[in-house]
């Protein structure tokens, strides 16, 4: 494992700091636009307490990333990565460039994947700092000339965003079933019928939530359904997991 | 957006902007830093070597920030492009929020519930992690072989749950991409492709397919 300098994190407690300070940055100024414009409050209380139950979970699979990679990058490094935009499968790719299986990882090693990781996820941000303005306000215009066009567009792309997600993971977890495949990057076998049977419990226990809410009118409910979902969902593939090993 | 107030919106822009300055900063200092303290220099002639996977990934990043753009509202778009994690994170937690408090698309209404959704993921994203160092440092193994079996499976436990919050609103504008992309993943798959057809692959199609055939279905008078 490779050593993580004091530096390091140093400039990651740099980062939380400022991912932490701009958020809630952002929630005081739409919390004050909220009550300029009359927003009920509940609504946003709401939102904060759905958003923190929500957020927990799904971060864990964060935290066995940085595991994964701190084998070759050590902790500071992994977690700094990991942190901020790139996903692992994205992060160990670029690592792949310049890190061959069974070589010795030295420090030149990991400053050249450094480099070549940091400059992989540079579009984005600098698309936003230049140029997303100037595209927003060409959006807000077509919201302004044909309101109707603009939210089907924005529906479309949802809409293509999930027909994507789930195309990908329903097709590859019928054609993987009774064949895993071995992740090259963790290592980690790759169930299909495992995933179908979290995709399809998660279904369930969503519908189960809804017909709580609505025949015992448990409106607590709204904001715990789906983590109570994603959490059930888990434990169903841990358990389906189990079985097929 | 019509209803959108100008001022709240160029001030969110431009506070967006700095911030996200702020981060490529500190994002770009992370190898200087690390190259002068181990005191070496990166192997500058590996980069001709990746510059196809540098420029790939950077159109990656480029379509991303126009596709996720009109979703994430304008603070979610800066800060989401600063924390990362969209597909599996930022968003279904802004349409979980969106869909609990019944916001109506276009509205001012919707953008603050969508930035501070985003927000606050972004928060305990950081304090999760933050806190997981710990024992990463202490019992990297035991923690990483304990979870490391389900964490293929996080992305259908969120979206199994997430599709059938969403699928009354949105199943007229994807069943057909939805087939078109069923479709695609299966020619794929049986041609021996299947790895090709991966999930961030068909985000991005899936998006342009269903801009295509909702614009049809849009000037057909049917949406």
């Amino acid at each position: 494992m490779s050593e993580t300098f004091t530096i390091i994190y140093v400039m990651g407690g740099i980062i939380a700091a400022l991912i932490v300070a701009m958020s809630l940055f952002f929630i005081f100024k739409s919390v004050r636009r909220a009550k300029e414009i009359g927003m009920d409050m509940s609504v946003i209380k709401e939102t904060v307490r759905n958003s923190a139950i929500f957020s927990i979970v799904p971060s864990i699979p964060i935290v066995i990333g940085i595991g994964i990679m701190m084998q070759y990058l050590g902790l500071g490094i992994s977690w700094i990565r990991l942190e901020v935009i790139g996903a692992l499968q994205y992060e160990i790719i670029a690592m792949n460039q310049v890190v061959t299986p069974g070589q010795v990882i030295t420090y030149v090693t990991v400053a050249t994947a450094l480099v070549i990781m940091t400059l992989s996820i540079l579009s984005g941000p600098v698309f936003n700092a230049i140029f997303y303005k100037r595209y927003q306000h060409r959006l807000a215009e077509l919201q302004q000339k044909n309101e109707h066009l603009m939210n089907t567009l924005t529906g479309a792309l949802l809409g293509g965003l999930f027909s994507g997600i789930l195309s990908a993971m329903l097709v590859a977890g019928i054609f993987t079933i009774g064949t895993p495949v071995v992740a090259k990057d963790t290592g980690v076998a790759f169930y299909g019928e495992v995933t179908l049977i979290t995709f399809f419990v998660s279904c369930l226990i969503m519908v189960a939530c809804g017909l709580c809410m609505k025949r015992f009118s448990w409106k607590w409910m709204e904001s715990y359904a789906l983590p109570i979902t994603i959490v059930g969902s888990l434990l169903a593939a841990y358990v389906a997991v189990m079985y097929v090993e | 957006m019509e209803s959108v107030n100008r001022t709240y919106n160029d001030d969110m822009h431009h506070w967006g902007r700095l911030f996200t300055w702020i981060a490529l900063g500190l994002i770009l200092m992370v190898p200087l830093c690390y190259c002068l303290t181990a005191g070496v220099m990166p192997l500058w002639s590996k980069l001709p070597e990746c510059l196809m996977f540098i420029l790939g990934y950077l159109a990656i990043g480029l379509v991303e920030a126009l596709s996720y753009a009109p979703l994430l509202g304008t603070g979610g778009q800066y800060l989401t492009f600063i924390t990362g994690n969209i597909s599996n994170l930022k968003l279904p937690c802004a349409l979980n929020s969106q869909s609990i408090a019944q916001v109506k698309d276009g509205t001012e209404e919707k953008e603050i519930v969508t930035t501070i959704s985003i927000a606050v993921c972004s928060i305990v994203t950081t304090i999760v992690i933050v806190l997981g160092l710990i024992p990463l440092a202490i019992f990297q193994d035991k923690i990483v072989n304990a979870l490391l079996p389900i964490s293929p499976y996080v992305v259908p436990a969120i979206f199994g749950g997430l599709t059938c919050v969403l699928a009354s609103r949105y199943l007229k504008i994807a069943a057909v991409p939805f087939v078109l992309c069923i479709l695609l993943c299966v020619i794929g798959n049986v041609a021996g492709m299947g790895a090709a057809f991966n999930q961030g692959t068909m985000i991005l199609v899936g998006m342009a397919v269903s801009a295509v055939t909702t614009t049809i279905l849009y000037r057909r008078g049917n949406l």
